[in-house]
């Protein structure tokens, strides 16, 4: 084979690399040396993986060590944005510089369509201990601050309640009667926007398609309903969990940044239906005939029927905020009052019954170890009332009651105590078990052995109904 | 039709470029770069790594016992049965397309499996079994190349990338889809930790892929490259593309006056092919809206055959000098072996996930 003629600087900043011609070059024995430890509290964490990563001669072992790296840079990340407080996560972020590699957080780092799965590994001890030790340098800093912070100081505009407390999160006045109209239709739209007659304003310039919305009802006490439905029949409420900063006019520009960023990846993702930003602008993002992802390993119930996988009969809505534990509202009062015309006029729209808005928190499921809670936005705190809905905090939680879901000691250390419907729903298992003269936990088994039946029973069902299509597709691209 | 030829294979024992041949022994994991004109395969034989292809294309024949005999008695030939006709695949494609005086037809197309061709599934799973052995262990890791998705073709590059990957599940592989610039990225810039532009040019179209710290950043894909200069050059000049292939890929020098009209018109075409890569990737860079921050100027690496002409180099480096690119540029330089890059990096994909 020829031999290929080597490079030239064009931008002339470094030497080119030596490299013989002809085949491959083989490469030097693989450096049996340990791989380096991550670095964790540096200000520029990739000009470190580069230095580091230049002492490493085997590619294999190169790629393991950055890409783990980076993984690590990941998860720390991940810590320092659960740092209760906007001020004190910057602050952090300025400490660790971790920010810097915030563009190499990758979803998909084989670049393919259809990216495998990660396993994201622990942070090493030594990096815990070091976050563990910023975390309690920047409360110390925190404390210097505030106590040298002018008294004088104008308070923000809209305060965000982020600081935990132990009074339960305040309730926003229910809308005066006769202030609403009874119907809520569109009045104008245009290219971006729709324009509804309670004031709803819905920003479409991030919208997109998702999959077709396909799913099935369960019966309680008969099992999967043979009618296959595609329109919406409930609400889910999320939080965005993403980038949250004062809400003050110098931040204008990270304000604005973080909702965009949030927006092209959620448009990107297929996360949500719609998502209400700081200063409650609506966006729509997968459209509400479609499916997006927001609520996948999730019960609910409402009357006889149960629903195992809320993605399919539920609009997803996500106001963009941190949950922070729900005992004080983590929403502005333009968040507040954006949701609930948006949620009149998707009640409006599609006849969805109060009893099938609900939170992520109380919806979401463990599925293989049968607990509730897997995810927590909302599972305290969200203003069932104002919105106009019934407080399904009290409501006996249909995973619990239905399936025997239990929760775990990771669910008590963040939400302290369950919250009032999760006591009701033992209390049945309870006397149900009493009236049948068998124990709790006997009830419980038999209960989640129904659930994995079902869950069982709908994915095979998805997955055959997903076969069909697919070879109804092959066969019109082959035109047969 | 996959499921009951089986008896129809030719032994793929017999195949000279059969990558067991060039294993020893034990578990390997393997890199297979699925272009539209070749088929490469990586794979780690003892301390060295062994690389070995086929040609992406085939043809068929009327069947005759006496044909079959024929074929049956040269070692190097792959072929299956179907119905009246002999279906002759991989690199023996050429020598029968010049003897029937007919093209050679392709199972893919502008680097993703052809749609308009019928035999193009069962072809391309013919030439992928007579170049990867099935796996010793369940945990054998299998790394493919695949394209980045062409704007408006994504729903056909799920349909390949997912088609790819059942094929080698079903084989008992681990198997996983890596984009292939990034395989070039992998193969070429370890000395800069990964990070740089890797270009592929193969056949049926251009990749490019920009990655920092092995982490691609930006990936592109043109549905322009080997093919698109051979049929312009064949329709400018009155000529078989096959015959511009075979003239392109004997001697072609893009640095040298152009001696005959043939010579000229592929010299047009690859100055279109390389200016409309320069532009696409100027064009791509600029419009980045996150790029990681990072001092240094980085590396362009250029593989796949279409890059193999004697000059090539000076044309993109030339080229690039020319436009005001938004990223400096420290060198640009040909891969150690373009033909195998991609197939290189996807196994080194496939080691890091053994």
């Amino acid at each position: 084979m020829a031999r290929v003629v080597q490079g030239r600087r064009v931008g002339g900043a470094r030497p080119p690399a030596a490299r013989g011609g002809g085949p491959p070059p083989r490469r030097p024995p693989a450096r049996s040396s340990p791989v380096p430890r991550t670095p964790v509290l540096r200000r520029h964490p990739i000009a470190s993986l580069e230095a580091r990563g230049r002492t490493i001669r085997d590619p294999v072992e190169k790629l393991r060590f950055l890409r783990r790296s980076l993984e690590r840079y990941e998860a720390l990340d991940e810590r320092l944005q659960a740092v209760p407080g906007a001020p004190l996560r910057w602050l952090a972020f300025r400490l660790t510089g971790v920010e810097e590699a915030r563009p190499l957080f990758s979803g998909n780092p084989w670049g393919a369509l259809d990216p495998p799965r990660r396993a994201r590994p622990p942070l090493p001890r030594r990096a815990r201990r070091a976050a563990n030790v910023a975390a309690l340098l920047l409360v110390a800093a925190a404390g210097l601050a505030l106590a040298s912070y002018p008294r004088s100081r104008p308070a923000p505009a809209v305060p965000i309640a982020a600081a935990p407390s132990t009074s339960p999160a305040e309730a926003l006045d229910p809308l005066p009667r006769g202030v609403a109209p009874a119907r809520v239709w569109m009045v104008d739209s245009g290219p971006g926007f729709e324009l509804y007659s309670n004031g709803l304003r819905i920003e479409t310039t991030y919208s997109i398609a998702g999959e077709p919305r396909r799913y099935r009802v369960f019966e309680i006490g008969q099992g999967m309903g043979s009618e296959v439905l595609d329109r919406p029949v409930g609400i889910v409420y999320h939080t965005s969990e993403s980038d949250i900063w004062p809400l003050e006019e110098s931040f204008n520009e990270k304000l604005r940044d973080s909702s965009q960023n949030l927006l092209r990846y959620l448009k990107k993702n297929r996360v949500y239906h719609y998502l209400i930003d700081r200063f409650g602008q609506v966006f729509r993002v997968v459209h509400e005939t479609d499916k997006a992802n927001h609520a996948g390993m999730s019960v609910w119930s409402t009357g006889s029927r149960a629903y195992l996988n809320l993605n399919g009969p539920t609009v997803g809505v996500s106001f963009e905020t941190r949950w922070e534990g729900g005992r004080a509202l983590p929403i502005t009062r333009a968040q507040f009052e954006a949701g609930r015309s948006l949620t009149d006029y998707l009640r409006d729209k599609w006849s969805i019954e109060a009893d099938m808005c609900v939170t992520h928190g109380l919806a979401s499921v463990n599925s293989r170890k049968h607990l509730i809670g897997h995810h927590l936005d909302w599972a305290r705190g969200f203003p069932f009332e104002a919105l106009g809905l019934p407080d399904h905090y009290r409501r006996a939680s249909p995973a619990v009651v239905l399936f025997g879901f239990g929760y775990d000691e990771q669910f008590l250390a963040v939400m302290g105590e369950p919250w009032p419907g999760v006591e009701e729903a033992e209390r049945r298992l309870e006397d149900e078990a009493a009236a049948a003269g068998r124990t709790v936990d006997e009830l419980r088994r038999e209960r989640a052995g129904t659930y994995d039946l079902w869950l069982d029973e709908q994915t095979r069902e998805a997955e055959t109904a997903e076969k069909a299509a697919a070879a109804t597709a092959r066969r019109a691209a082959s035109g047969g | 039709m996959a499921e009951n030829k089986d008896h129809l294979w030719k032994s793929p024992e017999d195949s000279p470029e059969k990558i067991e041949d060039l294993v020893k022994g034990g578990s390997h994991p393997v890199g297979i770069d699925v272009g539209t004109s070749k088929v490469v395969v990586s794979r780690r034989g003892g301390k060295d790594v062994a690389c070995a292809s086929q040609l992406n294309a085939f043809i068929p024949v009327p069947y005759s016992p006496v044909t079959e005999r024929t074929i049956q008695q040269q070692s190097d030939i792959h072929y299956y049965r179907d119905g009246d006709e002999i279906v002759i695949f991989g690199s023996a494609t050429e020598r029968f397309a010049n003897m029937f005086n007919a093209e050679a037809r392709r199972p893919m197309a502008d680097g993703l499996l052809n749609p308009k061709e019928k035999q193009a599934w069962p072809v391309l799973e013919a030439i992928l079994q007579s170049l990867v052995p099935k796996p010793r262990s369940s945990s054998e890791v299998l790394a493919f190349s695949v394209p980045a998705a062409p704007p408006g073709r994504e729903a056909q590059l799920t349909y390949h990338e997912a088609s790819l990957r059942q094929h080698f599940t079903s084989l008992g592989y681990k198997a996983m889809a890596i984009n292939e610039g990034l395989a070039v990225i992998f193969s070429e810039l370890e000395d800069h930790n990964f990070t740089g532009i890797g270009v592929s040019c193969g056949g049926g179209m251009c990749n490019a892929t920009l990655a920092f710290l092995s982490i691609p950043s930006i990936m592109f894909s043109l549905p322009k490259a080997g093919d698109f200069i051979d049929h312009s050059v064949g329709e400018a000049v009155g000529e078989h593309a096959t015959r511009v292939k075979v003239i392109k890929e004997e001697g072609l020098d893009l640095s040298r006056t152009p001696a005959d009209k043939l010579e000229k018109a592929l010299h047009i075409y690859y100055e279109d092919l390389v200016e409309t890569l320069v532009d696409t990737l100027r064009r791509t860079i600029a419009r980045a809206e996150k790029l990681p921050r990072t001092e240094r100027a980085l590396p362009i690496v250029l593989s796949g055959g279409t890059v193999k002409p004697r000059g090539f180099r000076e044309l993109f480096e030339r080229t690039l000098r020319g436009r005001s690119f938004p990223i400096e540029v420290a060198e640009v330089r040909v891969a150690s072996d373009p033909l195998t890059a991609t197939a290189r990096g996807a196994h080194i994909a496939a080691m890091f996930e053994k």
